[in-house]
Order: C-alpha cells, then structure tokens, then sequence
C-alpha cells in the first residue's frame, strides 16, 4: 500500500472511529451529564456571581464552561478510549487489523472534543437568555484559530491519557482528582494571577491553561501577541506529546502482547 | 506445503499468589508443542479446558508474545512480522464479546471493513454477501445488543472473513450454542473449507472434530500427547471395547478399585439428566461385565452397553494416561 492510500486509508479510519463513538456517546448518560448538565450549572451560578461585570465577564464564563466540558470529556471519555475497548474485549480485534491503534484512539477523541464543544455553544445560548442579549467574542479571526488548536491539543491529550491509563492503574485513580484542580490552575473561570505565586508554574505545564488563555484573550480582545504565544505554547504540547505518545502506544501494545492484558477475563 | 509452522512453542505466565503475602508463580500454559498445517487443511487442536488451546491460538494470532520457539504463517514471522501477517488471517474467540453492541451488525461489519483498509465500495458489496454467507441478512441492521449468542457468534464469522484471509483460527467457535447453531456453523466451516482456505479449530466436542477435521493433534497440560488423522487417533483404541454403565446415586468411593483393574484400561463419568454413566474401555470387551458388576455390589445400575470405541474414548484414553 502506498504512503498516499495509507494516509487515506487512516483517515478513513478516523472517521470512522468518531462517528463509532459520537453514535455511542449518543446513549451515554455520563457524557450528556458532561458536556451539558454540568457546565450549564456551572455557568448559571458564573453568571449569578458575575451577572454586573458586564460583556467580558460573560463571554469569560461562556469559554470557562465549554473548556470544563472539553476538560471532562478529555479527562473521563478520551483517557478510557484503550481501556473501554479492553472491558469489551474489543481491543484484540483492533489490535488484530492492519490500522495503527493510536488511529482508532484519534478519531474516538475527536468525537469525544468535538462533542465537548457543544457545552460552550450551550453556555453561549444560555448567556443570550439570561442576560437578553449575546455576548460578543471581540477577535472572531484569533478566536477560531485558537478552537482549532485547543482541539488538536486536547485530542493530544486524550492521546496521551489513554495509554496512560491501561500502563498504570495508579495514574487512573487519579483521575477524579484531577478534574477540579484543572479548571483552577487551567484559568478556566478567572486569571491565574489570582492564585498564589508558586501554583503559576504547574499553570504553565497545563496544556488547558494555554487553550484558555488563547480562547479568554481572543474573545475579549486581547493583545495578538499574547493570544500567539499562547497558540505556540498549544503547538509546542501537542508536539512534545506527539512524540511521548509514539513510544507509549509501542510500549503498551508490547507489553499488553507479553503480559496477556490485551483482554480483561 | 506447510502455510503454517509451529516448533517447540513455549508460553509462561507470570502470576502473583496471595493476598497479604505475594509471592510470585509461573504457569506453563503451552509446554513446547511442534505441529505444521497444510494450506487448504482444516487441523483440529483438541483437548480439555485449560489444556492450553486458546494460548496457543493467542501466540499464532499475533494477540501474545511466545516465551520461547517460533511460529511461522505463510512464510512470516508471528512476532517480528506480526503487522504483515494481521491482513492475511482471520480469527474467531469463543464468546459474545469483540463486537459493538450499541451498533447494527451491518455497522460492526462496516467498520471492521475501514478498520482492515478495505475499500468502501467494496466493503459495501461484500457485507451483505456476508450476511447472507452466516445467515444474518434479516437482522443485520438490528443492534447486536438484541442477537442471541449464536448470532453473536455468527457475526464474528462474518467479521474474520470481511478481509477474505488465507487462514483461518476458531477458538471453539460452537462454544455455548444450542445443537441447532452449532449445526449452522459447522455447515458454515465446512463451506469455508471447500473454499480452500487454511483453518485452525479449536475444540472440545469430539463429534465436531471427527466430522470436521483431517487431522487433529490432541493436546493436554500444555503438550500435544497425539496427532493424526480421527481415524489414526480411532486406532489407539481399535483393541478396545467401550462398557457404558448407568448409575444411580453416587459411585465416587468405587472408582478406585475400578481403576486397578487389570481389565480397566480407562474410566470415566458423563453425568446425564439424574444418572451417571461409567465408560469402561477395556480390552476384555463383553467379559468384562460381569466382573465389573461384581465390583458395583450395592450401587442401582441400570442400562449396561458394550459398544466400539469412538474418537471420544481415544481423546479420554489420551487424556486420561496423561494424568
């Protein structure tokens, strides 16, 4: 097979693997209660607290919700990807076929982030309800290209997570733990100069802090150079994890072959 | 020619043991077998449960690692060329589980077809041929959540053979259905043999075996104990009689004194609905009876039969000078 028809091939694939997942999620309560319910409470009780701070706070909370709901969706649906497959006994059978696993996990985490979008699309009718007039996202240019690589960077997350989560059990228990403290140190809700000097640094390790301060800075108008930089520090995570990402899902299928946990008995 | 190779394959499994004090044990599960499959052969692996079949139909999958020997599928490597190899095998595992349940058995298939690189157009065409193939045709848009088990099973057919491989594995494909589905799928295996392709079966019904399979190597602890054709494998037996002898309640305490018969060469229990039956393979045939009565002073016998060894008698034979 050429590299050509092998790229279309894998595209296919990804295709393929997010409508799997979207049809899936589609039955799913925990993901309904994910990317709706929760951001929506989230955001009525932003929008009590916030109601006189005028546009800026608004579309902050708008942007703050919808990246709880991509954080959840990363973080739960995406970080499961591998292991859902194991539960199911599915994993043999994708590991069986010719395609890369990590391009099944691509196109299920692409559904899981695009999905996750629907909160801040949500979050956004909500805010024209309660306040009786849209708010306004001041750079729409910067605004969208930011989305595009917050996506990316959060699919490269949920790359990351899902191997993660089937080598080391102790990392998956975790997970509950790092929901909240994400959506703090990730600036989701208000600026991170709001916390204490020393939390600053483990902001800055946090891709959602970087796909935040790209989405708050474009939608309130803020400086072109700071929402680039923060795009750039997107593309440099999603690079670093790119290539963590090759060796784990070498290392996991390896492992998974010599040790016989392709499948949970 | 030989499309699949197996020499002196080995698998150990790494186990830990208690609760409060771990310590660490080693299984064998599959203790240095050597077989080869012909192309176009259909090749039985026959034994009891945990005697190392599914490990071994793992290792020529691709799916394990083998702890020592080789493995070759036409001419490829199972580790070193485990990626080449994927696309020109197909494999079922026993069970319902490895399909999709929240999706129609046309979208399992479907996906499967993007998953193998098949052409849409062609995965198309080829999906409802498939289904017509294993029977599924008026329910392949249902969920599969709603299939019973052997449609379940029947899907997976349909699944392994979607990329149209050379070599087939089925891991007891028959596991679990009801006399009619295990009939449908023995129709359906013996189709896809006439086909030419090459396959592996797993099993433990022995009736499956011996209307299937050309050859079938019997294996027990993880060692093959026996391999030829069923009619060589019959031939272990040929000076033998079978003596079936229905029991009521239990004969547990007598089967010792059995054993050490010299006429007993050796003995087994089928439960069937309230009664037992001992099978009784002995070289003193009908003379036997008598005897052996003799020994059951005291138990309610029923029904006593003397009758020609079956495959199953070699298979318990086997198994039984195994242990």
């Amino acid at each position: 097979m050429s590299d050509l028809s092998n790229l279309r091939a894998n595209l296919r694939v990804i295709f393929s693997a997010a409508e799997m997942a979207l049809r899936s999620n589609l039955t799913d309560g925990f993901v309904f209660f994910g990317i709706v319910i929760q951001p929506t409470i989230i955001a009525l009780l932003a929008f009590w607290m916030l109601r006189d701070q005028g546009n800026d706070a608004i579309i902050y909370v708008v942007i703050g919700s919808g990246m709880t709901g991509l954080w959840t969706m990363a973080l739960f649906i995406s970080g499961q990807a591998i292991s859902g497959e194991r539960w199911t006994g599915t994993l043999e059978m994708l590991v069986a076929t010719p395609t890369p696993l990590y391009i099944v996990v691509i196109g299920k985490t692409l559904a899981n982030v695009l999905q996750s979008l629907v909160a801040m699309v949500a979050t956004y009718a909500l805010a024209g309800l309660v306040f009786g007039v849209l708010p306004r996202i001041l750079r729409p240019g910067m605004f969208t290209l930011s989305l595009f690589f917050a996506v990316i960077s959060y699919i490269s997350f949920g790359l990351i997570i899902s191997p993660l989560f089937v080598l080391n059990p102790q990392v998956r228990r975790l997970q509950n733990g790092l929901e909240f403290p994400v959506y703090i140190l990730g600036g989701f809700f208000f600026p991170i100069a709001l916390l204490p000097g020393w939390t600053t640094p483990l902001s800055y390790i946090l891709p959602p802090y970087w796909a935040a301060r790209a989405l708050h800075g474009a939608s309130s108008g803020g400086a072109v150079s700071d929402i680039l930089f923060a795009i750039g520090m997107m593309i440099l995570f999603i690079l670093i994890y790119g290539m963590i990402t090759a060796r784990l899902f070498q290392r996991i299928l390896y492992k998974a072959r010599v040790e016989a946990t392709l499948v949970r008995q | 020619m030989n499309v699949i190779e197996v020499s002196n394959l080995r698998r150990v499994y790494n186990a830990n043991v208690g609760a409060i004090r771990r310590s660490h044990k080693e299984i064998v599960a599959v203790d240095g077998i050597s077989f080869h499959i012909e192309g176009g052969e259909l090749f039985g692996l026959l034994g009891p449960n945990g005697a190392g079949k599914t490990t071994t139909v793992k290792m020529l999958t691709t799916m394990l690692i083998p702890t020592d020997g080789s493995i070759r599928i036409l001419g490829l490597d199972v580790v070193r060329d485990a990626k080449k190899l994927r696309s020109r095998i197909g494999f079922i595992y026993g069970g319902e589980r490895g399909l999709y349940w929240r999706l129609s058995g046309i979208d399992n298939l479907r996906y499967f077809g993007s998953l193998y690189h098949l052409d849409p157009q062609a995965t198309r065409k080829r999906i409802p041929e498939l289904l017509e193939m294993v029977g599924l045709s008026e329910r392949g848009e249902e969920k599969v959540e709603g299939y019973s088990r052997g449609m379940k099973q029947r899907l997976h057919v349909a699944r392994a053979l979607l990329h149209d491989p050379e070599v087939l594995f089925l891991d007891e494909p028959t596991l679990g259905l009801d006399p009619v589905g295990a009939r449908d799928l023995r129709t359906i295996i013996r189709n896809l043999q006439a086909e030419n392709k090459t396959i592996l079966l797993t099993t433990h019904y022995m009736l499956e075996a011996d209307a299937l399979c050309q050859r079938i190597a019997v294996i027990n602890k993880g060692k093959i104990v026996a391999e030829g054709s069923p009619a060589e494998l019959k031939s272990i037996v040929s000076d033998l009689s079978v003596i079936e002898v229905e029991v009521f309640g239990s004969v547990d305490d007598f089967l010792p004194t059995l054993r050490a018969q010299s006429f007993v060469d050796a003995l087994s229990i089928e439960n069937r609905e309230q009664k037992q039956v001992l099978l009784i393979q002995s070289p003193a045939g009908a003379e036997a009876v008598s005897p052996l009565l003799g020994l059951l002073a005291g138990v309610r016998v029923g029904k006593v039969i003397v009758r020609e060894p079956t495959l199953e008698d070699a298979y318990i034979r086997l198994v039984e000078e195994d242990v």
